[in-house]
C-alpha cells in the first residue's frame, strides 16, 4: 500500500515536470520565433504571406515536443506502467 | 537573365497545409502498419488514435491559420489562435481515447502521436522548393 502511494506521488511530480518544463520550452521557442516574424514583417511587409506558412509549420514543430510530453503525461496518468511492479 | 521563382508565393498556402496533412497521415499509416505487425490489432488502433488526434487538430488549426491579412500582428494572432485550438483538440481527443478505449496500447499511441507531430514539419520541403531559372 505504501509502495502504491509512493509510486503515485512520484508519478504526479513527474507528470507536473513533463508538462511544465515542456510548456516552458515551447513558450520560449514560440516567443523567439514570433519576435523574429514581427521583425521580418516590419523590415519587408511584402514577405508576410510567405512567412505565414513557414511560421505555422515551425509552430507545429516547436509544439511537437510539448504534445509528445502531454501524451506521455496522459499515459502515466491513466495507464501508469510503473504500477505493474506492485505484486497483486 | 536570372529569375528567382518561389513556388509558394503565399496564395497557395492551402497547398502547403494539405501537404502537411498528407505527411502526417502517411507517418501515421506507417506506424499503424508497424504496430499491427509487431503487437496486433489493438496496438494498430491505438496508433491510429494517436495519429488522428494530431492530424485532426492540425486540420482545424490550418483552417484558422489560412486567414490572410496585410497586418503582421493580425497574422500572428491568427497563428497563435490556431495553435491554441490545435493543442486543445489534441488534449481532448487523447483524454477521450484514454478514458474510453480499455484495450489501449499506450506505447503504440505515443508512437503514432510522435510520428504525426514530428512529420508535420516535413511540409517545409514544399515551402523551400525554390527554383532558379537561367
Amino acid at each position: 500500500m505504501e509502495a502504491l502511494a509512493l509510486i503515485q506521488a512520484y508519478t504526479g511530480v513527474g507528470i507536473g515536470l513533463i508538462i511544465g518544463l515542456g510548456a516552458a520550452g515551447a513558450c520560449i521557442g514560440i516567443g523567439i520565433m514570433c519576435a523574429s516574424f514581427l521583425e521580418g514583417a516590419a523590415r519587408q511587409p511584402e514577405m508576410i504571406p510567405q512567412l505565414q506558412g513557414k511560421v505555422f509549420l515551425l509552430l507545429g514543430l516547436i509544439d511537437a515536443s510539448f504534445i509528445i510530453g502531454v501524451g506521455l503525461a496522459m499515459m502515466f496518468a491513466f495507464a501508469n506502467p510503473l504500477l505493474s511492479v506492485i505484486p497483486k | 537573365m536570372t529569375e528567382e521563382r518561389n513556388s509558394t508565393s503565399g496564395l497557395d498556402s492551402n497547398e502547403v497545409f494539405s501537404k502537411m496533412l498528407q505527411w502526417q497521415l502517411s507517418a501515421t499509416l506507417a506506424v499503424i502498419i508497424i504496430a499491427l505487425i509487431v503487437s496486433g490489432m489493438h496496438a494498430a488502433i491505438s496508433a491510429l488514435a494517436g495519429g488522428l488526434a494530431v492530424t485532426v487538430g492540425a486540420y482545424f488549426a490550418s483552417k484558422i491559420a489560412q486567414r490572410s491579412s496585410k497586418e503582421a500582428a493580425t497574422v500572428l494572432v491568427n497563428l497563435l489562435k490556431a495553435e491554441a485550438v490545435k493543442i486543445v483538440i489534441i488534449v481532448v481527443l487523447l483524454f477521450i481515447t484514454f478514458k474510453v478505449y480499455r484495450q489501449l496500447v499506450p506505447f503504440a499511441l505515443i508512437a503514432g502521436l510522435a510520428a504525426a507531430a514530428l512529420f508535420s514539419g516535413a511540409a517545409m520541403s514544399k515551402l523551400d522548393r525554390t527554383e532558379l531559372e537561367i
